[in-house]
Parts: structure tokens; C-alpha cells; sequence
């Protein structure tokens, strides 16, 4: 495989699956506190 | 009038939202257009644009929804000013005209999913021959019935029980399904081959102009970003619920989509394919139909020597894309219908008039797949000025004072920086001023007759449907307004 066919797939998916997963986990961390903090 | 009913869970806003973003076009359009710019070449701008044009108009569809609780004319006016409720007008109105068509394309795909599971879609070799008889006869007509009927149904049970609790089943369950397709079709023989040319660029294209804007195209049209959707749904929002995390998700998760459906198509076209996978890919048909109603059943029928394994695939494929195209139905018809409920009509009767329109409205696209591409490209092209209108407000509104007002304001998780205000003011309207110009330019090159306003897809059908419209709506604007916000406030 092309090397600048993997640097592409690493940027690509990077941002948009790796952006997805960090806002995801980002929701969940706050959700959470915001539950702990009603309790 | 009083907000009733908010979206319950942080959970259900999301999956609604992203059942908006995601439709037909991450998955049959996405793929033809990757294949026809050159692959990794198309991808390095799309990501860019998913940056720079749908997140800041996601960011600022929520905003817009979540501080006025108006349907696209209330929000406008009262954020621009009283002046400009025409534009809000414009936006739903944009929205609507595609929501008649754009359910009978949803019944395509409910009418491929009955023939896939029910083995009828096998029965033939051609394909082509096989739509062609379909879009002749009246059964287009019959499943754009069925899908309006569907859409009208869980907009009539309200938001929690109807559009939040449909989205989650059909969402989640659209997710799973794509995974396990990916999952099959990464480990077919040669799938490599369609992967690596998915994500391997071309020096000369990513420099050509062309592919850049098609890529803006794709986020434009895909993402939902300035349809005036979001704001619709952001209506339901609890106040204490975030803007600018949940707006990010929406974008990442839509492009996330359209990347795995990407894989799944680029997989199994080259593992598959006998003749030149990339022409197959690329073929447009008759409304963007090509690849997905005749060339794909004719590589599922191929896919392995079971035939029991074919339909379950095929099955799954076209029962994701009618999940897909339902939940963005679904968001049609409560922006038609929230923007009557806010003139002071109740809900069930709204949904009555909706739903009627709407059915009648889509015969003509249902009968004539010439009339349906007609209305795809003066709307498609439309939804260009409605991401400039929404901008627009934000820009009269003030940019740093929407930001650290609204995006930044009650129930935010995290905060927008100053980046926004220069993207808003002047990112936003430039790409629009530029995509908008090249694409009705474009048009007067395909058609020798560009100004005439009876041809399909031309300049002159695009600014006649666009006057029309836009003319009424200047003339009502102080109509409009009242009835909206007076009755509201």
C-alpha cells in the first residue's frame, strides 16, 4: 500500500471517527457528572 | 403559546438530530461522488468542509431552535428582525418542496427492501430492466403513499413517543446493521482494492478547483447543516441542554456514517465487480439512482453462492437505507408542520394538511422521475442560500453576542471560542456566495437553453422557481411575521 494512501486513511479517519469518539466520550463524562450531581 | 414537549433525554436529541443528518445521501451519494473526484482526493476537502461549513451552521441551527422556540419564520425574525421573517419562510419552505419528493425516493427504497427480503428482486438479471418497469407503473405513486403515511403517523404521536422513541429504534438499529455490513463486506475477497482506492489521493485533483467544490456540495447537502431541520428540532430542546457538543457530534457522527457506508460500497463493488468497478461506482442513472437500484442487486445477487445469504444482505442494505431515508422524512414533516402549528393551527389538524400536501405535491416526482430531478436541483441548489440566511441572522444579530449569549449561555458542556465569529461572518457567506455562483455558472454550460425555465436542470428553471417563491414570501413578510410571533408571544 501507497504510503500516501495510509497517511490519508490516518487523517480521514482520524479526524472524523476519532472527532465522533472524542465528543461521545466528552457527552458521557458530563452526563455523568451532571447525574452525580443531582444525587 | 406555551413549549409542552421537550426531547427527554440528551440521548433521543442526539439520535433524532442524526437520524436528520443521516439519509440517502451518505449512502448512494456520497459514494458516486467520492468515485468521481478521485477517490482520497475528494476526502482531504470533505473533511475540511465538515469543519468549516456544517458544524458552525449546525452550532447555529441549535442556537437559533433552542432560544427563540420558532419554527424557521419566527426564529429568523426575531433574530434578524421583523424584516427578514421572509427568509425563515424561504428556509422551511426550501425544506418542504424536498420533502415531496424526497418520500417518494423513500418509497424506492421501502419497494427494494419488500422485493429484497422477499426474493422477488433475485428473479431477474436485469436490473435495469427491473426499475424501469417499477418507475413506469403506479407503484411509485403506492409506497410514496406508504412512507408519507409512516412519517405523518409518528409526527402525529408527538415528539417523545413519536419522533424521539421512532429515531432511537431506527437510528441504533441503522447503526448496527451498517456495522455488520461493514464487517462482511471488509472481509470479502479484493476488498482491499476498493479501500485503497477510496483513501489514495491524486496530487492533480486535490489542486483542482472542482473537486473542492463538490466537496463543499457533499457537506452542504448532506450534513443537514441549514436546512432548518436542526433548528426545528433544537424547538424541543430542554434549556439546560448543551449546543456546541451536541452540534459536533451531529457533524462527526454524519461524516462517521457516510465514511462506513463509503468502506461498504467501495468493498464490495471491487470485490465484485466483473467489469470496471469505478465506472460501476460512478454511474449516475436516472436521479442519482444507478448505483444503488441497479447495479447493487445485481452484485448482491452475486455475493455468495447462497442465495438464502444474498437476500439477508441485500435485505439489510436496503432496509438501512430505508431507516436512513425515513428518519430525514420523518424531520420534514415536523418542520412543515411546526411552522403551521406556530400560525396557531393545532397539531392534528396540521399533520392532516401536511401529510395530504405532501402526498399530493410528491405525485408528480412519483410519476416522473424528469420532474423529480427538476425539483432536486432548484431546491438542492436552494438549501445554499438557506445556510446564507441562517448566517445571515446570526450576522444581524450580532456574531460575538450570539456566541457568548446563546452557543455559550445556559446549559453549555463546553464553550465556543472567538473562531466562531470570523467563521459565521465571513466563511459561512463566502463559501455560499462561491458555491452558489459556480453551480448556477456550471449550469448554463450543460444546457444550451440555460434560461429556459422548462428545462430540467438549468440556470433559468432555478432563478424563475426562486423569484416565484421569494417574491410571495416579501410580499406576505409582514403577514408572516405576525401571525408567528404575535400569536406566540
Amino acid at each position: 500500500m501507497k504510503i500516501e494512501t495510509i497517511v490519508t486513511a490516518i487523517f480521514v479517519i482520524g479526524i472524523v471517527w476519532g472527532g465522533v469518539s472524542y465528543f461521545l466520550l466528552r457527552a458521557i463524562k458530563f452526563e455523568k457528572s451532571k447525574n452525580s450531581d443531582q444525587e | 403559546m406555551k413549549q409542552e414537549e421537550f426531547f427527554t433525554s440528551r440521548l433521543g436529541l442526539i439520535l433524532a438530530t442524526l437520524g436528520i443528518a443521516v439519509g440517502t445521501g451518505n449512502i448512494w451519494r456520497f459514494s458516486r461522488i467520492v468515485a468521481q473526484n478521485g477517490g482520497g482526493s475528494f476526502l482531504i476537502p470533505w473533511v475540511f468542509f465538515l469543519l468549516f461549513w456544517s458544524l458552525p451552521l449546525i452550532i447555529a441551527e441549535f442556537a437559533l431552535g433552542k432560544s427563540t422556540r420558532h419554527s424557521p419564520i419566527g426564529a429568523i425574525a426575531k433574530t434578524a428582525g421583523k424584516k427578514f421573517g421572509w427568509m425563515g419562510a424561504f428556509i422551511a419552505f426550501v425544506s418542504t418542496a424536498i420533502m415531496f419528493y424526497y418520500s417518494v425516493v423513500v418509497g424506492w427504497c421501502i419497494k427494494y427492501l419488500v422485493s429484497a427480503a422477499s426474493g422477488d428482486l433475485f428473479s431477474t438479471s436485469n436490473h435495469l430492466e427491473y426499475w424501469n418497469n417499477f418507475s413506469g407503473s403506479s407503484y411509485p405513486i403506492v409506497f410514496h403513499f406508504i412512507a408519507m403515511l409512516i412519517g405523518s403517523i409518528v409526527i402525529f404521536k408527538g415528539i417523545v413517543k413519536g419522533v424521539e422513541k421512532v429515531n432511537k429504534i431506527l437510528v441504533s438499529s441503522l447503526l448496527v446493521i451498517l456495522v455488520i455490513l461493514f464487517i462482511r463486506a471488509v472481509t470479502l475477497p479484493n476488498a482491499l482494492e476498493g479501500i485503497k482506492y477510496l483513501f489514495t489521493p491524486k496530487l492533480d485533483l486535490i489542486l483542482d478547483y472542482k473537486v473542492w467544490l463538490n466537496a463543499l456540495t457533499q457537506n452542504a447537502w448532506d450534513t443537514g447543516a441549514g436546512w432548518g431541520l436542526i433548528l426545528t428540532y433544537a424547538i424541543y430542546m430542554k434549556k439546560k441542554e448543551d449546543i456546541a457538543l451536541n452540534a459536533a457530534l451531529i457533524g462527526f457522527g454524519n461524516n462517521s456514517v457516510s465514511l462506513i457506508a463509503g468502506i461498504i460500497i467501495f468493498s464490495t463493488v471491487f470485490s465484485l465487480s466483473s467489469t470496471d468497478a469505478l465506472i460501476q461506482v460512478s454511474q449516475s442513472g436516472p436521479a442519482n439512482t444507478g448505483l444503488t437500484f441497479i447495479y447493487l442487486p445485481l452484485l448482491f445477487s452475486n455475493i455468495s453462492g447462497s442465495m438464502i445469504f444474498n437476500t439477508i444482505f441485500a435485505s439489510l442494505f436496503f432496509l438501512a437505507l430505508s431507516f436512513a431515508a425515513l428518519t430525514s422524512l420523518i424531520s420534514m414533516i415536523e418542520l412543515a408542520t411546526r411552522t403551521l402549528i406556530d400560525f396557531g393551527i393545532v397539531r392534528n389538524r396540521a399533520i392532516l394538511f401536511v401529510g395530504a400536501l405532501g402526498f399530493a405535491f410528491g405525485i408528480p416526482s412519483a410519476i416522473d422521475v424528469k420532474f423529480l430531478i427538476n425539483q432536486d436541483w432548484v431546491w438542492g441548489v436552494g438549501l445554499i442560500l438557506s445556510g446564507a440566511f441562517i448566517s445571515f441572522s446570526v450576522i444581524k444579530y450580532g456574531v460575538d453576542r450570539f456566541r457568548t449569549e446563546i452557543i455559550n449561555g445556559p446549559g453549555s458542556d463546553i464553550k465556543i471560542g472567538k473562531w466562531y465569529n470570523y467563521l459565521i461572518k465571513y466563511l459561512i457567506p463566502f463559501q455560499a456566495v462561491v458555491l452558489l455562483a459556480w453551480w448556477l455558472i456550471s449550469s448554463t454550460a450543460w444546457d444550451p437553453e440555460w434560461w429556459n425555465p422548462f428545462h430540467s436542470e438549468n440556470l433559468g428553471t432555478c432563478i424563475v422557481q426562486w423569484f416565484l417563491i421569494i417574491t410571495v414570501f416579501i410580499m406576505t413578510n409582514k403577514y408572516l411575521v405576525k401571525y408567528t410571533l404575535d400569536r406566540k408571544s
